[in-house]
């Protein structure tokens, strides 16, 4: 008797480790699905976030700085362990490591806002005042999408309305619960809580509890990242994010924002020069009605004189990018002599 | 060895299937909370049940919501085994509006506007009396 009913047991969570796996696959899929469905319905008027080159170019202005993705982040403590590797072997494990590096640098998505849900099912006259609180139902089935479950809001005054965003958010997280996840989200998220965190220079940190809490698309999620990338761009510390998985996006936001100027300048004080030249082609892929975009496509620019031609033609402080563009000339004149 | 499957599924004469909704947590008391499951029929309330298909919690939560979960595609499937309902459990799927509603749900909505007017005209008759009062007590 007890046999079989821990038997029944095991199956039932064996069901639902399987059902789990299964479920995240088709999370995968469907978030593959929008974005597929987003490259194909425009073709090639604006370059997207999700674009194959886009991505390119912004992986490679990310970096890969293998001591900063694998710093010591806060875990459980357990006591170092030693290998002892032939050449080939330590090979294989940077390979191995970079591998999993990039995995961890995968960018999270920039979707644009969700508009609200304003649908209503059914008024009801005859229910008004059937009683004092609303009531809400979720449909627990465990193998739909989130996005497609049913979550349907009775008011006391009859009317069955769907539940907004925030309200799905919410009981989302309260039948399937995720972790990392709270039902009220951290009071970080407040305006002044958000400055007191920038001056201490914890804006990755910020970034990523607020991945893990808010969806791509929703509205606190925009305005905090916003929020952050103001700052950065305001003080210059571009460095903070460099070879984390948000630097992508800071550069999507500066470029479509048409405020490129600080990070090129950041990039020529570091000797990244590849790295300006092809955020500067982002720009230009972009923004290809621009004045830069048309002098370069007209004269098949490449290297440092694309970097001239924007610092002519767009940016607000050419002076400098023009300095550093010399002095990195008069190094690199120098060095090809020595 | 005994052969366990016939003492394991007690067989009941003119036995049902039931939806209904059974009482969890009765530790803490003052504290309701409602498991919809599918039992049958003859068993105890909180009893052993066949499957769990949803909860429903009486209490309103800080945003004034009392929550109902339903899984749609198990309950379709128990009365398609021909599973009964309980008065509660239709009259929660009617307001949810999987089924139509129940009766009962406009009964007991047009009593309390009743009582709601009834009281309404009660207090409106009181604070004409409670002036009048005052006014002699000045």
């Amino acid at each position: 008797m007890a046999a079989l009913g821990t038997a029944r047991c095991l199956f039932q969570s064996f069901y639902r480790v399987k059902d789990v796996q299964r479920i995240r696959k088709t999370l995968l899929k469907c978030n593959a699905r929008t974005f597929c469905d987003e490259t194909s319905v425009k073709g090639g008027a604006k370059p997207r976030f999700t674009d194959a080159a886009v991505q390119d170019i912004l992986t490679r202005i990310t970096g890969l700085d293998l001591q900063k993705v694998f710093r010591p982040i806060k875990q459980e403590m357990k006591p170092p362990t030693y290998k002892l590797m032939t050449d080939e072997q330590l090979e294989q494990a940077i390979q191995f490591a970079t591998e999993e590096a990039k995995k961890q640098l995968q960018m999270p998505p920039v979707l644009p806002e969700r508009k609200p849900i304003n649908d209503v099912l059914a008024v009801d006259k005859i229910l008004d005042g059937m009683d004092t609180a609303k009531y809400v139902f979720t449909d627990i089935t465990y193998s739909i999408p989130h996005r497609e479950r049913f979550i349907v809001v009775r008011e006391p005054d009859g009317t069955l309305r769907k539940a907004t965003w925030e309200e799905r958010d919410r009981l989302v997280q309260v039948y399937f619960p995720k972790r990392g996840r709270k039902l009220m989200p951290h009071v970080l998220f407040k305006e002044e809580n958000l400055k007191i965190v920038f001056s201490q220079d914890r804006h990755e940190d910020v970034l990523n509890l607020c991945l893990v809490q808010f969806e791509p698309d929703s509205a606190d999620y925009i305005r905090v990242h916003e929020a952050t990338y103001e700052d950065l761009e305001k003080n210059g510390k571009y460095n903070l994010l460099r070879s984390t998985r948000h630097f992508g996006g800071l550069a999507w936001y500066l470029v479509n924002a048409r405020r490129v100027d600080g990070l090129i300048a950041d990039m020529l004080r570091r000797d990244m020069l590849q790295d300006a030249i092809s955020l500067v082609s982002l720009f230009h892929m972009v923004h290809p009605h621009s004045e830069s975009a048309q002098e370069a496509t007209s004269q098949q620019a490449t290297g440092t004189d694309l970097l001239k031609i924007y610092s002519q033609k767009e940016s607000q402080r050419s002076g400098y990018i023009e300095l550093a563009l010399q002095a990195y000339e008069e190094k690199a004149a120098e060095g090809s002599a020595s | 060895m005994v052969h366990l499957s016939s003492h394991l599924l007690k067989k009941y004469h003119n036995g049902y299937v039931v939806i209904r909704l059974a009482l969890a947590g009765h530790k803490q008391a003052n504290r309701p909370f409602y498991r919809i499951v599918a039992a049958h029929n003859k068993r105890s309330r909180d009893g052993k049940y066949i499957e769990q298909l949803g909860s429903f919690d009486p209490l309103p939560n800080i945003y004034n919501e009392k929550l109902v979960g339903f899984n749609f595609d198990r309950i379709k499937y128990w009365i398609g085994c021909g599973a009964h309902l309980t008065k509660p459990v239709a009259k929660l799927l009617g307001l949810s509006g999987f089924f139509p509603l129940h009766p009962m749900t406009v009964t007991e909505a047009e009593r309390r506007r009743a009582q709601a007017k009834l009281a309404e005209t009660a207090a409106g008759t009181e604070d004409p009396q409670q002036e009048e009062q005052k006014q002699a007590d000045v």
